[in-house]
């Protein structure tokens, strides 16, 4: 962090400490009040009027942002009397602005949280502990079931996951166009890791598309096999460092790095590395493999998928694709952790936040309008009962698109969008409902012990990981050793056995 | 005495103007730099937003232990410190060069041609420089594999892999982004030297090189060394942008690029916790400090008229 950064940082919490005294005292009281609940179960909220400040994802801002923020304020004060400030942020807004606002104590009630902060935020009294709260949660427990327990660390419950899939199985997208004109369909393709050979089918793809294509760039993007090991071939438990391997099924805390699987897939990668499938750069590009593939030299990327993926893939890369799984679908407590709709500590009144994000949770209208915007102006129902752009709007005209829904609370009960089957949520509902459920599921490690050894493991496997996971390397076994020795320096040993002791302690409770 | 002290207070009746002048900046001075020092508490606290900065409970040293924790903390300061000595040294020989060159330059618009064009790259932004150095050093198309090198018949070298050519790579694009402010400084200073130090020194035959080393330079020391400690004072700080963005992240040059700012940084991105970021913040600050010191005295001890304080 620059320096500027820290000082800015120094600043901010100073003015905090200066203010704190008239900004959090009267918190610190406001324990719920649980005999005050008789609304909450008929469904007739009273929020007189309370504010809710509602901090959420969005793609960009649109020109119809400020409408659509006037009409779930007009739908909040309509079903629950209270009023809405939505503050909408991007990606890049949201990694540099939360953390001060967060520190600052800045009017917030609600907003996403990332699993790799729950730890400081707890630590720091960021945000509240939901367990409190859980009487207000009636809708959102029904609607989660037992997924609704994966937000807890310990006793304290951080927050509620969004409805979307539950676990992120790795797989390659590739052109359909190039795939096709290469003589492949995408049913030639039964990639498994029970036997790694069969990786040996995607050589043969990358090949012929390389002799018909020499200027195609077979693979590209961010991630590869080994790099999104995290949630994909073992339950990682909320970080790298010690995992449970085979899909979670062993209950030993492994060092994954030391693993015959990690060496293979590092393997695998160092071959289509070394033959030129991919780019030489690629250890250093920072654009997403569907901005690669947007810009047409690119065959394909390797990504998290679920069931929508190519649907979801054609809007972001303009081209047809087809999905190659390249593992089994695990559903760990990460998978639904990894983005939790929190309640921040500056929260006036945490009882009416609660009810607030109790309904968003099943609203209908709520969950349209922050995805999709004004309905008639930005989306209408086609036949088919699918979201769509009315006549005469497109994806460069509409006034407000985000379709954001893995990051919204419940897209489930809005509107699919149009080139989806009808019954998608169903789908997700099945393919959810089959999966493979890690021995850890509802666990999440507590890194507050370690978080000095946490801090330099995730410097020594920056520095290594990248190279070994693409296959950038020249020894493969050298580069391992060193980086695992570089680990073991750093610290990993604490961190696993810390890892293994909460892990134990919550298999003898939930045994 | 009483006299004195009536001379002492007309003299300063005499310059109330220039001390009112002097309120808005010391304002600032004191609002932006003085005050929020006291928050320098927070990097040995155990910080929580409820207690607030000065009533969180004290943690001791612990937000420092993760900067040391670390086998790779000597190689970390060793890179901060040595790439700012290179570039201290660097910046100022070729920015002193171009000065001397461009003052001599007589067409005016031609100065000021070369005077904007210089100064440039440091408007650039950071992340559109590292993209010019990934245009020459891209492994897949890059400039320097697939047209310079080949002409000199030499193999590709993958440059964002192998660490060997990085301290020359970011010393010269540190160099080449940033030496025209320094030039500039160093084109005012000697606009300000008396020209009939030279017109004397023509008289008596003085060669250019002659005139450059006998004159220029003496009359520049005083800037060099206020340009020297400003730099010193940061020597303990690197530019994140720099060891960052140019070598766009890769883990496989760490050994050469990481510093401490980098290190912090990426340390932090995941779970960031105001103590530890103030930690180094401070852990920078001291260091600095020292060294500002530390190098005043010697100055002073060396020739006392050019010390700053």
């Amino acid at each position: 962090m620059s320096k500027r950064i820290i000082s800015l940082l120094i600043v901010l919490v100073l003015v905090v400490g200066m203010f704190a005294g008239c900004g959090t005292g009267s918190n610190s009281g406001s324990t719920p009040n649980k005999d005050n609940d008789g609304n909450a179960e008929t469904g007739k909220i009273d929020g007189e009027g309370y504010t809710v400040n509602y901090l959420y994802m969005v793609a960009q801002e649109g020109a119809n942002q400020q409408k659509v923020a006037e009409a779930i304020d007009a739908l909040a004060m309509e079903e629950l009397n209270m009023h809405v400030n939505l503050i909408p942020m991007t990606f890049g807004t949201y990694m540099s602005q939360l953390a001060p606002m967060l520190a600052a104590n800045e009017p917030l009630d609600i907003f996403p949280a990332m699993s790799s902060s729950f730890a400081t935020y707890i630590e720091s009294q960021y945000v509240v502990n939901l367990a409190d709260y859980l009487d207000y949660f009636g809708d959102t427990l029904e609607v989660f079931g037992d997924d609704a327990y994966c937000g807890y660390i310990g006793d304290f419950l951080v927050g509620f996951s969004q409805m979307k899939e539950r676990g992120y199985p790795t797989g390659m997208v590739v052109r359909k166009d190039l795939m096709e004109e290469a003589g492949f369909s995408v049913e030639d393709f039964n990639v498994t890791t029970d036997d790694y050979s069969t990786f040996e089918q995607i050589d043969e793809l990358f090949a012929k598309v390389k002799e018909l294509h020499p200027e195609i760039i077979c693979l590209d993007g961010t991630t590869i096999m080994a790099a999104g090991a995290g949630s994909s071939y073992v339950d990682n438990m909320g970080d790298d460092f010690g995992v449970l391997e085979n899909y979670g099924q062993a209950t030993k805390v492994t060092n994954y790095f030391e693993s015959d699987q990690f060496r293979t897939l590092c393997d695998i990668a160092k071959r289509w590395f070394d033959a030129g499938y991919v780019s030489q750069d690629i250890v250093v590009n920072q654009d997403s493999g569907e901005t690669k593939m947007r810009a047409g030299n690119c065959l394909s990327f390797v990504c998290y998928v679920k069931p929508n993926t190519n649907v979801e893939k054609l809007a972001q890369t303009s081209y047809e694709t087809e999905v190659i799984s390249l593992g089994n679908a695990m559903k760990s407590t990460n998978a639904v952790n990894a983005v939790m709709f929190s309640m921040a500590n500056a929260a006036k009144d945490k009882t009416k936040a609660a009810q607030f994000m109790n309904w968003t949770f099943t609203s209908q209208k709520f969950n349209d309008l922050i995805n999709w915007g004004i309905e008639g102006e930005d989306w209408v129902l086609d036949d088919q009962g699918l979201a769509a752009y009315p006549d005469g709007v497109d994806a460069t005209s509409v006034g407000y698109h985000n379709d954001f829904g893995w990051i919204y609370p419940n897209q489930f009960a809005g509107h699919p969008w149009t080139g989806n089957p009808t019954d998608i949520w169903d789908q997700y509902r099945t393919y959810n409902g089959a999966m493979e459920k890690s021995k850890a599921f509802g666990f999440t490690f507590n890194s507050t012990p370690v978080a000095n050894e946490e801090a330099t493991l995730v410097s020594v496997s920056d520095q290594y990981l990248k190279s070994l996971a693409f296959g950038a390397v020249d020894d493969l076994d050298a580069s391992i050793a060193e980086f695992n020795n570089a680990l073991y320096g750093a610290g990993l040993q604490k961190v696993m056995d810390e890892k293994q002791k909460q892990l134990d302690e919550f298999l003898a409770n939930n045994g | 005495m009483n006299l004195t002290k009536k001379k002492g207070f007309a003299r300063f009746k005499q310059f109330i103007p220039l001390y009112l002048m002097l309120i808005p900046g010391f304002t600032y001075l004191i609002i932006n730099n003085y005050i929020p020092m006291a928050g320098i508490v927070v990097a040995f606290k155990q910080y929580n937003v409820n207690d607030g900065l000065f009533l969180s409970p004290w943690n001791g040293l612990a937000n420092f232990e993760y900067l040391f924790g670390s086998e790779d903390t000597l190689i970390i300061i060793r890179n901060t410190l040595l790439y700012n000595v290179a570039f201290i040294i660097v910046n100022n020989v070729v920015g002193i060069a171009l000065a001397i060159f461009i003052n001599d330059v007589i067409h005016q618009r031609l100065k000021k041609l070369y005077q904007s064009a210089i100064l440039l790259p440091f408007l650039i932004s950071i992340v559109v420089v590292s993209y010019i150095v990934f245009a020459l050093l891209s492994q897949e198309n890059g400039m320097m594999n697939n047209s310079i090198l080949p002409l000199f018949g030499l193999d590709p070298v993958k440059w964002y892999n192998d660490p060997t050519w990085w301290p020359l790579i970011l010393v010269i694009t540190n160099c080449w982004k940033g030496v025209g402010y320094g030039t500039l400084i160093y084109i005012a200073a000697i606009a300000g030297i008396d020209l009939s130090f030279y017109e004397a020194a023509e008289l008596d035959g003085a060669s250019k090189w002659q005139q450059i080393t006998q004159i220029t330079l003496p009359c520049l020391i005083p800037s060099i060394i206020t340009l020297l400690i400003m730099s010193i004072g940061r020597i303990f700080a690197s530019d994140f942008g720099l060891f960052y963005q140019v070598p766009q992240n890769s883990g496989a040059l760490f050994s050469v690029t990481q510093t401490i700012d980098t290190y912090v940084y990426r340390a932090l991105m995941a779970a960031g916790g105001i103590g530890r970021s103030s930690a180094a913040g401070v852990f920078q600050s001291v260091v600095g400090f020292t060294l500002v010191m530390l190098s005043n005295w010697i100055v002073r001890k060396v020739s006392e008229e050019n010390a700053i304080f």
